[in-house]
């Protein structure tokens, strides 16, 4: 059998990492110890803390954060590379809106920059929002950087997300990666008829996509039909019903268990954000007025607050 | 004899079909023998062997008289966890019946469904996983294993359920040659434990004839030939007419007996060894 | 026979760094028939992929009519020399008719619609899809139209090679037969290469004049499918087998019987000649 791996991925990459729908995680990896549970949390922990904080100067050292797990959890940094092209495309997105059309306040501070008028306040919260939103990116990288969809599906089922549910999340991630497999191929198909996307106008290459949507769903649709069958023939019961009227196992969820550590994890993160989230709702303390980048160019270019 | 199905008049017509998928079959399958089914595309193979796991009526629309009985209760009545306990089917697609996330939770899946407890579930999982040779792929993902594993795990995810029938719908069409030689390693060791009663449709007879007790031809919807396969391969002309090949040493073989090169009386080999010895003999002869 | 592709010393490795194809050499000469085998990872698709520049070498150099595949903005060029026909169909046909199908490669490379148009008819008739079919979407026709129509897509490109991934896979015997048939009356009549991926070895000793055989990424034999089939301990290490009559031969030679027997009709002549 070992014919067969070593066939289809070269040594080095086998050692190191394993493949999953979106990208590689380590073989080896201190976020192994955990309980998937954990993980998930530290996921929505990520996710949903920058949201209550508008100091860009914060979601950056977060983001330093998220980098410093990526490190310590083993990930090689070098794979990041794939997901600098996101991070200008939103930016470049971003700032060109803002500039183009900030909208219209009488607050607002005119600038003039390179013969240009801009605004001070609608540029400043951009800067600031981007900034969530990398920190927001980055803690959903390290999450599929380091677990596996199957440990994606036992932590959903952990927090009590019925197995229906998980069930189609599973199935709608495996289905998301076949239509990317089919993606790949047919896009080589299209080149392989002469179609040479390099050389071709924006509007052309949205065009493209929605061409791409007739041989995708017909496959999507073929397919769905055999998948289907598959679940019948495996007598799927998406009730819970089993044949012999117990209530179903958990078999995968019941091949992990929660340890100590896993409790005080949680119990950080917990405090941490109820802290974040009360402080700020109480006392605005993360407001983008706080910023003391903010408040030093305000000084710097005599706006008042 | 038991008979573990037993076809009665089944006619079939698939929803916006004008034609009869199958047009009558009558047919009894003994417990624990390993039947080959062959027979040209749109010939009615793949709608036969729906017609014994369910797929045909539950998941299908269409028209149905007759009756197709599964240890003596009738398909129709049965219900899709009941006929999931009985018979296990294996697609040609490896692709499209891999819903899991892993290969442990894809075997996991069907022991769920049946109510197994966490125990029993491993025992069976490592069970199924030793015989068809994946134990090293449990926690791998579906992206991470080729078309050959797949194809595997899905006939680790029949066995583990250990139904007594297993049927299965040209599971090497798809695969590359290594794939296909450790499928049908599988087979030769479900058919030496004797256990379960095998219907396998395949392309492939170079690799099936040697393993079958009978060999099943359909042609036009309907059974045309049923017999223990020395049989039914003693006339290639008649095979190769309705579209169907002999492995080549057996009609090499067939040809030295009409030109009088071996007698009439002489054991049909179905395989390479067989071939091989009878050829000889007839060299001998010369 | 004029020279149609020259691989020289090709290595492959993907971006994500998995290492496919090495020191690959290979002349690809006019009106040949040619079938690659080998397991699956052996380098196969790959090696075909480089062929007709969907992927460009990392070393070594891919020379087709003249054109270097390393060489940007000629994939217009290239693919109307090298063509490259999809296992699955659907993968391929991404437009709302049959015509338009057809069309899509002419149109890409920039033809006059009425070059265009004498290109389909004539693609679509040497396919063997019937006009009647022009308006009809395309996942509506059973697969071996479907197929049809993929060829016929390639075809109105006028590729000199055209390389046909799977040509059989889910096919029966006399599908196969008919497609087979088909892609060897393009190169008799036609004057088209053929090479062919597959799995099915009593195709290759059926249709190929030269077999390629890969295994791990190296190209393990080159040559006539009959000396190829000759030598079953090479291609046991891509764990290929040559048809079981062949092995018949093969096993019986020190009683007489040829090593390179590719068919039952062939055995026959063999055994009268003894």
């Amino acid at each position: 059998m070992n014919t067969e791996t070593t066939l289809t991925a070269s040594p080095e990459r086998a050692a190191k990492s394993r493949k999953t729908l979106l990208g590689y995680v380590p073989m080896v990896s201190p976020f192994y110890a955990f309980h998937p549970a954990t993980r998930l949390i530290l996921f929505i922990f990520l996710g949903v803390t920058p949201l209550f904080i508008f100091i860009p100067e914060m979601n950056i050292l977060l983001l330093f954060v998220n980098l410093a797990l990526l490190r310590w959890g083993k990930v090689d940094i070098q794979q990041l590379k794939i997901y600098m092209p996101i991070i200008f495309t939103v930016a470049i997105f971003m700032f060109t809106v803002v500039i183009l059309a900030p909208g219209k306040d009488p607050n607002y501070t005119p600038l003039e920059v390179l013969g240009k008028t801009i605004y001070y306040q609608p540029v400043f919260f951009t800067f600031a929002a981007y900034w969530r939103l990398i920190a927001m990116l980055f803690g959903t990288i390290l999450f599929f950087s380091t677990n596996r969809e199957r440990e994606l599906l036992v932590g959903l089922r952990a927090l009590r997300l019925p197995f229906v549910a998980s069930y189609v999340v599973g199935l709608s991630i495996r289905a998301a990666g076949m239509f990317m497999e089919d993606f790949r191929t047919i896009r080589e198909a299209e080149q392989a008829r002469g179609l040479d996307t390099k050389a071709m106008r924006f509007s052309d290459q949205v065009k493209l996509y929605m061409m791409y949507l007739i041989p995708l769903f017909s496959i999507a649709l073929r397919r769905a039909n055999e998948i289907s069958n598959a679940l019948f023939a495996r007598g799927y019961t998406l009730t819970g019903r089993t044949s012999t009227g117990k209530p179903r196992e958990d078999y995968i969820r019941s091949t992990y268990s929660y340890s100590k550590r896993d409790f005080v994890a949680i119990a950080f993160m917990i405090i941490i954000f109820v802290v974040t989230g009360l402080t700020q709702i109480f006392f605005n303390v993360f407001a983008i007025e706080h910023s003391p980048l903010n408040i030093f160019l305000r000084q710097a270019l005599g706006i008042p607050s | 004899m038991d008979a573990a199905i037993k076809f009665k008049d089944l006619q079939w017509r698939y929803e916006h079909r004008t034609n009869f998928a199958l047009k009558g079959i009558n047919l009894e399958i003994i417990k624990n023998d390993f039947i080959g089914v062959v027979g040209a595309n749109e010939h009615g193979k793949t709608t036969l062997v729906s017609a014994i796991c369910g797929l045909i009526p539950h998941s299908y629309n269409g028209i149905y008289k007759g009756s197709v009985e599964v240890f003596g209760k009738k398909v129709f009545d049965s219900d899709a966890l009941e006929l999931a306990t009985n018979v296990g089917f294996v697609f040609s697609d490896p692709e499209a019946q891999f819903t899991a996330m892993t290969v442990e939770e894809e075997l996991a899946f069907g022991l769920e469904n049946m109510g197994f407890e966490h125990a029993k579930i491993k025992e069976r999982i490592d069970w199924a996983a030793e015989t068809t040779l994946i134990q090293d792929l449990l926690d791998k993902s579906p992206y991470d294993i080729s078309g050959g594993q797949k194809q595997r795990v899905a006939i680790a995810c029949v066995l583990a359920m250990n139904p007594p029938i297993i049927i299965m719908d040209e599971p090497t069409s798809m695969i590359d040659p290594l794939g296909k030689n450790l499928i049908f390693d599988i087979l030769r060791r479900l058919k030496k434990a004797g256990e379960h009663t095998l219907i396998v449709v395949e392309h492939n007879v170079e690799q099936l004839a040697p393993l079958a007790d009978k060999m099943l031809l359909m042609y036009e919807g309907l059974v045309d030939r049923y017999l223990p396969t020395r049989e039914f391969y003693s006339d290639s002309n008649y095979l190769q007419d309705r579209g169907v090949l002999a492995p080549e040493s057996t009609e090499f073989v067939q040809w030295l007996i009409s030109e009088k090169a071996l007698p009439a009386s002489i054991n049909l080999p179905l395989d390479l060894a067989g071939g091989i010895e009878t050829t000889r003999q007839a060299l001998k002869r010369r | 026979m004029a020279k149609l592709i020259t691989v020289d010393a090709l290595d492959y490795v993907y971006p994500d760094g998995t290492p496919a194809l090495f020191d690959i050499n290979l002349e690809i000469a006019e009106e040949e028939f040619i079938a690659f085998i080998g397991q699956n990872g052996s380098g196969k698709t790959t090696l075909s992929k480089c062929l007709n520049g969907l992927l460009r070498p990392t070393q070594g150099s891919i020379i087709v009519d003249d054109l270097d595949t390393r060489q940007r903005g000629i994939i217009k060029q290239l693919v109307t020399k090298v063509g490259y026909v999809f296992q699955n169909p659907d993968h391929q046909l991404f437009n709302r008719t049959v015509w338009a199908e057809i069309a899509y490669g002419p149109n890409n490379i920039g033809l006059s619609q009425s070059e265009v148009k004498e290109r389909v008819i004539e693609a679509a008739q040497v396919a063997g899809v019937h006009e009647d079919v022009f308006d009809t979407h395309p996942y509506f026709l059973d697969k071996g139209l479907r197929q049809r129509v993929a060829i016929a897509s390639i075809l109105a490109l006028r590729p000199k090679t055209i390389i046909v991934d799977e040509p059989t896979t889910g096919q029966d015997v006399r599908q196969s037969i008919e497609v087979m048939n088909f892609l060897k009356r393009l190169r008799d009549e036609e004057g088209h290469t053929i090479i062919i991926i597959t799995h099915e070895m009593r195709i290759v000793a059926d249709y190929a004049e030269r077999t390629v055989v890969l295994g791990k990424g190296r190209k393990l034999l080159d040559g006539p499918t009959r000396e190829v089939f000759a030598q079953p301990e090479i291609l046991k290490q891509t764990f290929v087998e040559p048809p079981q009559i062949t092995r018949v031969g093969q096993a019986l030679v020190e009683e007489g019987l040829p090593n390179d027997v590719l068919s039952v009709e062939e055995m026959k002549v063999a055994f009268n000649r003894k």
